[in-house]
């Protein structure tokens, strides 16, 4: 990976004055033409060798290429890498603008020099659309990114090849990517769940992955809960192959059981997908976050004050930070006053349903906190220091603690005839078994630990082998090496 | 005119007559016959297939459903209900565009809350109430349930009796009667933990029966466990967490069996 970055680092500094001169223009064109073909050569190997994490190396080498992508490089790039005159030539052309004379020359020159992938690979093509639609959307013309992922996808179908499983998935996230951006979820909806259908016939998991996320995606974007859930439920699962595929899958899952009510499982799935997402990825983490605090604060936590100093995240979770101070305060005109004054940030959150559950929340902090304070008060002081508002706030005090008794979160007696709830006072636990218990569970789950990492121990399957592919791997990548000198003396011929 | 769609226009005429009659056994059996029909246009749901007569069969089949659904709320069918809001959803969801949307729509859908509600499906609930845009809430139909929601939860029972003051809708009478005796049980199952005894009078009160008579008679129905004694309501408690006298010798030499067992296996 190291090695990738140093690769591309050196054109940094032509890309900034691009814009400015036509010869720095045409410069960083060659240079990213360069990089294309590299990359392209990836591709072949990958695909003669049949060998998928070559592939994925090469879709991780455009990413870094992508913003130094310009229209002449990437149509000199699809002659060279489409054979002439063929249809995925002629059709992803058009989707670029039609450059000078001066350029088409030279670019025609490049691919008569190079002869290399007359009989073009099906990982080339479609490698070539996944490039197209990248710079289609960097460019921001989203209705054409749209018609040709849509293109590119009717031509994957007809694809049944596991080095093309990588590509084809990149590309499915663009197709829905494309949608989203110009609004249309809805349509593809039905071909995105023929899709998934094909994938999980063909066995492609990585695909399966990215397109039940895409759908899950999809349906959440309408809040379709319910189809969500049911498709989720119904969906092969299988050990992840991608992480960020993984996280997002963890963070969909939260949100719908937050929406379901299964708080602690809602928990547990947002937080793993915050610490599991990479520490670029920033947007995605806020909003993990956001969920995050909101089910804690549900089941009656009090996130830490470490969660919303986060570097990077404090801004962004301010409005939940004065959401969870209102909460552990347990004070509703408080609470009021920030859901109203942040009302904006949550409906452009989703959360907005959400904040109106915690009411009950803090209510029941409010009340904890008076029982704790008082071995035994009057339900119209309870009333009072709760500020319910309402024509009987006695008896609304009366039903609400009775409520918080039976669901365990205080321990209290009522009084009826007085009109008093009466604390109890709290028994020492170490009478009991509880400390037994829970000590027990701790220790299982420990050794459950260990037992498990022990189970997940791999070898690899030909380690007795492993002299010869070491020495197979240099020489492939003394060929690589050769291959793209190669390349860029040719380059420099041209000029 | 399309034959098919006059045919179901002139039962759907016949259908409402007796709809306003309260003529609910005819209106049962004229609405299958509709359903029937309803199967042979091809433009309705799941195919919406874009046929010159499209909206007028949307339009048609929209109202049939939604009178369906009142319809079972008039002859008090919970099932019935679930299934024809179902499959009057899809109207609501998927024919924005084609079709004006409907005046019945918001009490519809809050009477599918209610529904909810009552039935104590509080997870289907909130997934309902997502579908719903934000200016959905202001509507007094589907302000209500969500009201009535939030004081079911905090506990607050006396409000969501009081609600049944000011429904929106005739049709919510029915649901809100229902809700009734969720809460009642609520109420029991709370002051059970809440309550050491009550009087007779205050139980009557709380538990909202008008005589002794129906109070005795939900206790030894419902709550055979509670106790009559001296005009008092004796709720019998759980003892919990009682101070532990023995020591559970076996549990333990098992446990600690087990983790002898296991640290063999690290070391």
């Amino acid at each position: 990976m190291t090695q990738d970055v140093e690769m591309t680092e050196p054109q940094a500094a032509p890309l900034a004055a691009a814009a400015s001169s036509n010869s720095a223009s045409s410069a960083t064109a060659s240079s990213a033409l360069q990089h294309l073909k590299e990359i392209a050569a990836l591709i072949g190997n990958g695909a003669y060798a049949k060998e998928v994490r070559r592939i994925v190396r090469a879709v991780r080498l455009t990413m870094l290429l992508r913003r130094k992508l310009r229209a002449p490089a990437v149509a000199a790039f699809l002659t060279f890498a489409l054979p002439p005159g063929s249809e995925a030539q002629s059709r992803l052309s058009s989707y670029l603008p039609k450059e000078d004379e001066h350029e088409m020359d030279v670019d025609m020159a490049t691919s008569a020099g190079q002869v290399p992938f007359k009989n073009s690979l099906p990982e080339l093509e479609i490698y070539c659309y996944l490039l197209v639609v990248i710079f289609l959307i960097d460019q921001k013309r989203y209705n054409e990114a749209k018609a040709c992922s849509s293109a590119s996808i009717a031509r994957l179908k007809n694809m049944n090849r596991r080095t093309v499983d990588v590509l084809a998935s990149r590309l499915y996230f663009y197709y829905s990517y494309s949608y989203e951006l110009t609004n249309s979820l809805a349509e593809i909806r039905g071909p995105l769940l023929a899709l998934h259908r094909m994938a999980t016939l063909r066995r492609d998991e990585l695909g399966q992955e990215t397109l039940l996320n895409l759908l899950l995606r999809n349906y959440l974007h309408y809040n379709l809960y319910d189809q969500a859930e049911k498709l989720r439920s119904k969906a092969p699962r299988f050990e992840a192959h991608s992480n960020q595929q993984f996280c997002r899958y963890l963070f969909y899952l939260g949100k719908i059981r937050t929406i379901q009510l299964e708080y602690t499982d809602a928990k547990e799935s947002l937080l793993q997908a915050a610490r599991k997402a990479p520490a670029g990825a920033w947007g995605f983490r806020i909003q993990c976050n956001k969920w995050a605090v909101i089910v804690r604060l549900l089941l009656g936590e009090i996130p830490e004050k470490t969660v919303f100093m986060q570097k990077g995240m404090k801004k962004a979770l301010t409005p939940y930070f004065e959401l969870t101070n209102a909460v552990r305060i347990g004070d509703l005109e408080l609470f009021r006053t920030v859901a109203e004054k942040f009302a904006g940030t949550f409906s452009s959150d989703r959360t907005n349903n959400l904040i109106v559950r915690l009411r009950h929340n803090v209510i029941r902090t409010g009340l904890r906190n008076i029982s704790i304070s008082y071995s035994r008060v009057s339900l119209s002081d309870i009333a009072r220091k709760l500020r319910l508002d309402s024509d009987n706030p006695v008896a609304d005090a009366e039903s609400i603690v009775a409520k918080a008794i039976r669901d365990g979160a205080i321990d209290a007696t009522i009084d009826h005839a007085n009109g008093w709830m009466v604390s109890k006072e709290t028994g020492d636990v170490y009478s009991t078994n509880e400390p037994q218990i829970a000590f027990n569970s701790r220790i299982a789950f420990c050794l459950n630990m260990h037992n498990d990492a022990v189970r997940a121990l791999r070898f690899p399957p030909n380690s007795h082998k492993e002299k010869e592919s070491a020495e197979k791997r240099r020489e492939r990548q003394q060929q690589e090496q050769e291959l793209a000198k190669h390349i860029e003396e040719d380059d420099d011929d041209e000029f | 005119m399309d034959p098919q769609l006059t045919e179901v226009t002139q039962l759907f005429g016949r259908f409402k007559a007796s709809f306003i009659r309260n003529d609910f056994g005819t209106c049962t059996n004229l609405l299958s016959q509709l359903k029937v029909l309803l199967t042979k246009f091809p433009s309705l749901p799941p195919s919406f297939q874009q046929t010159p007569n499209a909206v007028e069969e949307l339009t048609i089949a929209r109202d049939i459903y939604e009178h369906a659904v009142v319809l079972s709320v008039k002859t008090e069918d919970q099932d019935a209900f679930e299934r024809d809001f179902f499959q009057l959803k899809p109207y609501y969801t998927d024919t924005c565009g084609i079709i004006l949307p409907s005046l019945q729509e918001y009490p519809i859908l809050g009477l599918n809350l209610l529904r909810l509600l009552v039935q104590n499906r509080i997870a289907e609930f909130h997934t309902e109430l997502e579908l719903l845009p934000s200016s959905a809430l202001e509507n007094p139909c589907i302000k209500h349930a969500v009201e009535l929601e939030q004081s079911f939860m905090e506990g607050a029972y006396n409000r969501v009796l009081s609600a049944r003051q000011t429904v929106p809708h005739e049709t919510y009478v029915y649901f809100m009667d229902l809700l009734a005796k969720t809460v009642r049980d609520e109420i029991a199952g709370c002051s059970e933990k809440a309550y050491d005894y009550l009087s007779i009078n205050d139980a009557k009160k709380i538990l909202m029966f008008s005589s002794d008579q129906e109070l005795s008679e939900y206790i030894t129905e419902e709550q055979p466990e509670w106790e009559i004694k001296d005009h008092c309501v004796f709720f019998q408690k759980a003892k919990e967490s009682q101070p532990c006298k023995e020591i559970p010798s076996l549990q333990l030499i098992n446990q600690t069996l087990s983790y002898a067992r296991e640290l063999e296996r690290i070391v």
